[in-house]
């Protein structure tokens, strides 16, 4: 009897560590998701495809400085080689080249807070944009893959 | 009788020998003898569009001018590492002749007269204009000179014999120079001679047969990275069709996409260089890609789509 529960306690134990890995790869998802959808809804005005109005941009800075707080937690050893539904997923860089990755992590957080101080109109939303979009490329340049 | 076959075989053997000498043999160069005068201007902008800092950029520093070479280039035949093109008299090109260099670039044919790896996109840049590659000749001759000789290839046999790649080039390699196409716009002509030539945008934007050679019916509609991890995206109308031209020269200069993502991967180092270049060649670009017809690119190994998952 003991055994039985002994077994049964652990297996659940396993399920219980497996879909909560598989929870964080969908958190991590969700959170690289809404950062697409801030960067997005200020890239339209940048590119004059909408009216510029400062409370959406704040809005999206600030969400994306949400993101950007946590970031490298939103990458754990636990979800190494783990893939969500989607285009993508993370290179196993991220892991084996932690310090570099941490760098990258910081280099976003560091570049929100001086677009959130430097965009105040139009022109200043259009000069602050190159910066923004290279922080997100140049990390996925070598810590995202697309699926084959 | 013996003797008879014994001789029959070894003329076979020396025609066989002959004609692979003879197939293999590299053509004879392109001439560069008329008096020029290079445009340096033209130079660095056909360095842009050619991506030539992409590989021959010293790895992990920002100069793009620092030609130093030596970034691995890993792919299915071996790795290779990308060599020093600076002026230095030693270690780079430095005493190299234009029409030696004319001839490295669109004929894939060192100096001394080896075949290069088609790792150099030399399939794509045998289209260029030949006074394009000698601005961009001349535009090399005013960077830095960067000493240091880059470590050899690594790649195993058979793909190492470089008589062979004679033979691939015959397969794979159609050397005729861009012929604009008068039906189209000037622009649209800017582009479509950008992109087959010093863009190079088929070279990872296509499929390749177990040769290494470009699929040709499935030209730009993606396929495995051939650099390893990952895919390159379908870049015909197939894959593009709701990117507006707009759009697609926005991406070229910034590396942001109209839903938001932003470019990643080896298309990072592209931008680096595109976003150089001027508005009116990434319209051009633009222009040409949104004229691609949709082609299916190859298959993804990838599971099958869940129910309710759009793509």
């Amino acid at each position: 009897m003991i055994r039985t529960v002994v077994i049964v306690g652990t297996l659940l134990l396993g399920v219980g560590v497996v879909a909560a890995q598989q929870d964080q790869v969908a958190k991590t998802q969700l959170a690289m998701k809404s950062n697409g959808k801030n960067l997005g809804a200020i890239n339209v005005m940048a590119k004059g495809e909408k009216p510029y109005d400062q409370a959406a941009v704040d809005g999206a800075l600030a969400g994306l400085q949400e993101v950007a707080d946590r970031f490298a937690t939103l990458f754990p050893e636990s979800i190494k080689g783990l893939q969500p539904d989607g285009d993508y997923y993370a290179s196993p860089k991220v892991w084996t080249e932690r310090a570099n990755f941490e760098a990258h992590s910081a280099g976003f957080a560091k570049a929100v807070v001086e677009a959130k101080g430097k965009i105040k109109n139009l022109a200043t939303l259009k000069a602050e944009m190159p910066a923004l979009i290279k922080v997100c490329s140049n990390c996925h340049e070598t810590f995202r893959v697309k699926k084959g | 009788m013996p003797r008879r076959i014994f001789f029959v075989i070894i003329l076979a053997g020396a025609a066989a020998l002959g004609v692979y000498w003879w197939l293999t043999a590299p053509p004879i160069a392109r001439a560069v003898t008329a008096a020029y005068t290079p445009n340096l201007a033209n130079g660095l902008t056909t360095f842009n569009a050619g991506g030539c800092s992409s590989c021959h950029a010293v790895p992990g520093q920002p100069d793009r001018a620092k030609l130093g070479g030596g970034l691995a280039i890993p792919s299915p035949f071996g790795t290779f590492y990308a060599p020093n093109i600076s002026p230095d008299p030693v270690d780079g090109i430095g005493r190299w002749s234009e029409s030696d260099f004319v001839r490295a670039v669109t004929e894939g044919i060192s100096p001394t007269g080896f075949n290069y790896f088609p790792a150099f996109p030399y399939t794509s840049y045998a289209h260029a204009k030949t006074e394009d590659v000698r601005d961009l000749f001349a535009y090399l001759k005013t960077l830095a000179p960067v000493s240091g000789q880059v470590r050899d290839h690594d790649v195993p046999f058979p793909f190492n014999v470089r008589r062979n790649i004679g033979i691939w080039k015959l397969l794979f390699m159609d050397g005729k120079p861009f012929t604009p196409d008068a039906s189209r716009s000037a622009q649209w002509n800017r582009g479509a001679y950008l992109v087959n030539s010093f863009g190079h945008c088929a070279e990872c934007h296509s499929p390749r047969n177990f040769l290494g050679g470009i699929i040709s019916a499935q030209r730009f509609a993606g396929g495995p990275n051939p650099e390893g991890e990952g895919w390159v995206p379908n870049i015909t109308q197939k894959g593009l069709s709701d990117w507006s031209e707009k759009d697609i020269a926005y991406f070229l200069e910034t590396g942001q996409m109209p839903d938001g993502d932003t470019a990643g991967g080896l298309m990072v180092r592209v931008i680096r260089n595109i976003s150089q270049l001027s508005p009116d060649d990434r319209a051009g670009i633009a222009d040409y890609l949104k004229s691609l017809p949709p082609v299916d690119g190859p298959p993804r190994p990838r599971k099958a789509p869940k129910e309710g998952d759009k793509s």
